[in-house]
């Protein structure tokens, strides 16, 4: 068997897709190609592709037209941040042209379990923030949500409320990126904030945070009482933001 | 009486309702207005009980005219009483919809006076919150059996679902527990409301935008373990509501004792894995191509405690096993225990691509404490080689492999994915 060959990029998004690309361009079987974040060490050893961010660009959008729900398992794999998975990522992406959405059904390849199980997980924590994100009111009338998500899910998070609530001007924060989105006036935006003062709320929020609060606890049926069943559907890691947990902990 | 007490008192009624599905409707939002609901359903939170909770579920008012047994909000309990009014429902909706405690609401009642005056006061809240707020999310509305025809077409125009209660699985219990509840102002409603949807769905194929009756379907719910009714009837119950009414999702309700009416069994607990038994059956019916009658009989009328009724079923039919994964259609692997309809897809999906191995069924994330009896592969490797006799694979299945470990009781609440 030939020994791999090995590549290298700079360790940006755009630098991933684009030495993907440039490699399914002109290496003959990408199954047998390793990539590799370049680590600037004296001994690395493999072949550095430079950053094209239209050819990364190019690369996605043909992708999207071949194969859009491989397309959309890339796109909530790179929510999940992981690091050390250029080579399965650059598998997956040629199976993805030779085979199209069905690629998806290949799990008995490494490659592809591990990129579509990544890609589920954040999936699966964009949904259920959908549900968890708890906005208040604040004295202006605008309304504000803080998270620390696993997964860098602020922007689908944001596209979803757009619609949702686009008749209120509301902010996210995620606590720990300190990234933020905003939605005002028709319009949404995305920034970092480098020092995060927490707003005042408006005086009616406390009543109506007790009112949830209430409610919280008589539906409940008391006969069954499942800590357990409530803990495994809903982590205790995201309780530091849920309204109805407030004093729980 | 202020809205914070009301809102104890009318949710704490509420809670015996099983539904909480907000999911099969999808509802663009209006420009100007709040909210619209998701296709696949979203839970916002998870109660004490562990139970999801998407909708804001409250009553309209317990202050009830009827006198039925098994129900807390019975005339004869002495029950702190309050009603809402029609304002306070939709401000508390939007004030709960505008922080994303919620996907909406699902509003029920005690009957006041008569059904036509109570249903029309339910009705003209979720008119307030559709016309006037241009509210865009979940809206799940409960029929008062007995209001009239015209109130039940409006309901099912303003919500999402719409539900009638069958409360109890026959008419002798209806009779006997709720003497003022009649089988027929139960089956009237639920016959009008599938006709409504069916021409609804037909009429929107010609014309977009024509009106939507009730796009998220309808429920039921009936209260298991107040009356004597076998798990079979129960389930043939089901079966018919499903094939004949048409209808999305029935809920099993197992009683959980609020009375000391000597017309009512005395239980120590709430018969909670009967509950999540008749569940699985009914997931069997409705997503694995089962039959009642497969599940059950005569003289087998109730669901086995100690094993899901698939693997009972399984261990009675030693015949229809193994299952060659690698070849077997969709519902045949369905019918493999520990194969639901996430695995049985994968594995379709994936042997298109090579013959699966033992290796791959874990890449695929197929369970294989339960299938492992019941499948064979022939390509390459095999299955490690298991007795296939129904009473050692009942032993294994029991006492694991290695020393006795004790069968798995987990009680899961099935409720989103109506």
């Amino acid at each position: 068997m030939m020994a791999m060959n090995r590549y290298l990029y700079d360790g940006t998004a755009d630098g991933l897709l684009s030495a993907i690309a440039w490699i399914l361009e002109e290496e003959r079987d990408p199954q047998n190609v390793a990539l590799a974040e370049r680590e600037d060490t004296l001994f690395e050893d493999g072949f550095f592709i430079g950053t094209d961010a239209t050819q990364a660009e190019s690369l996605f959008f043909r992708l999207r037209k071949q194969a859009p729900d491989a397309a959309y398992t890339i796109y909530s794999f790179m929510l999940a941040e992981k690091e050390g998975m250029e080579t399965s990522l650059l598998h997956y992406i040629s199976l993805a042209f030779t085979h199209g959405d069905k690629v998806n059904g290949y799990l008995t390849h490494s490659a592809v379990q591990e990129i579509v199980s990544i890609a589920k997980k954040a999936g699966r924590e964009l949904h259920r923030m959908k549900g968890l994100l708890r906005f208040e009111k604040l004295r202006d009338g605008a309304y504000l949500a803080r998270m620390e998500p696993d997964h860098n899910i602020i922007h689908p998070l944001a596209y979803h409320f757009r619609t949702r609530l686009r008749a209120q001007h509301w902010f996210l924060y995620d606590v720990k990126r300190r990234t933020a989105a905003r939605w005002s006036n028709g319009a949404l935006q995305f920034g970092s904030i480098e020092q995060f003062t927490t707003p005042a709320l408006s005086d009616d929020e406390k009543k109506v945070q007790a009112m949830w609060q209430t409610f919280f606890k008589t539906i409940a049926i008391p006969d069954r009482k499942n800590a357990r069943l409530q803990k495994s559907n809903m982590p205790m890691k995201y309780w530091k933001y849920l309204t109805e947990k407030q004093g729980v902990l | 009486m202020d809205i914070l007490a009301k809102l104890q008192i009318l949710s704490g009624a509420a809670r015996y309702d099983a539904s909480c599905a907000s999911s099969g409707s999808k509802r663009e939002a209006s420009s100007c207005g709040t909210g619209n609901t998701s296709q696949s359903g979203i839970c916002h939170s998870w109660s004490d009980d562990g139970r999801c909770i998407s909708l804001l579920k409250i009553l309209l008012s317990n202050d009830c005219l009827y006198d039925c047994a098994y129900c807390v909000n019975r005339s004869t309990n002495s029950v702190e009483r309050a009603s809402f009014t029609a304002r306070e429902v939709v401000n508390l909706t939007l004030d709960f919809y505008r922080r994303n405690y919620i996907e909406g609401l699902f509003l029920s009642s005690a009957v006041m006076q008569s059904p036509d005056v109570t249903m029309e006061r339910m009705v003209r809240v979720v008119e307030a919150l559709r016309t006037e707020e241009h509210f865009g999310g979940y809206i799940h509305l409960k029929i008062i059996p007995g209001c009239s025809s015209e109130l039940v077409r409006k309901a099912g125009l303003y919500a999402d679902r719409i539900s009638v209660n069958i409360e109890l699985p026959s008419q002798v219990s209806l009779q006997r527990l709720a003497p003022q509840k009649h089988k027929d102002s139960i089956l009237e409603p639920m016959a009008l409301i599938g006709r409504e949807i069916t021409s609804s769905l037909v009429e929107r194929k010609a014309d977009r935008r024509a009106p939507r009756f009730a796009p998220a379907g309808q429920s039921t719910q009936m209260i298991i373990g107040a009356s004597p009714e076998n798990d079979f009837q129960i389930l043939r119950l089901s079966q018919g509501l499903y094939k004949k009414m048409n209808l999305k999702r029935v809920y099993y309700s197992a009683y959980v004792p609020v009375s000391a009416d000597n017309r009512l069994p005395v239980l120590a607990a709430p018969p909670l894995l009967r509950e999540h038994r008749l569940y699985q059956a009914d997931w069997l019916l409705r997503f694995y191509g089962f039959s009642a009658e497969e599940i059950l009989s005569d003289e087998l009328p109730n669901l086995d405690e100690t094993f899901d009724p698939k693997t009972a079923w399984a261990l009675r039919h030693p015949e229809f096993f193994p299952v060659e994964i690698n070849r077997a259609d969709y519902l045949t692997l369905l019918r493999v225990p520990g194969i639901g309809v996430t695995s049985a897809k994968r594995i379709i999906a994936a042997r298109r691509f090579s013959a699966i191995t033992p290796e791959g069924m874990k890449k695929i994330g197929v369970v294989m404490k339960r299938a492992k009896y019941f499948i064979t592969s022939s390509s390459g490797r095999s299955f490690e080689k298991h007795d296939r006799t129904p009473a050692l694979i009942r032993q294994q299945l029991l006492l694991g492999e290695g020393i006795g470990a004790p069968p798995p009781r987990q009680l899961v609440f099935p409720s989103l994915y109506a």
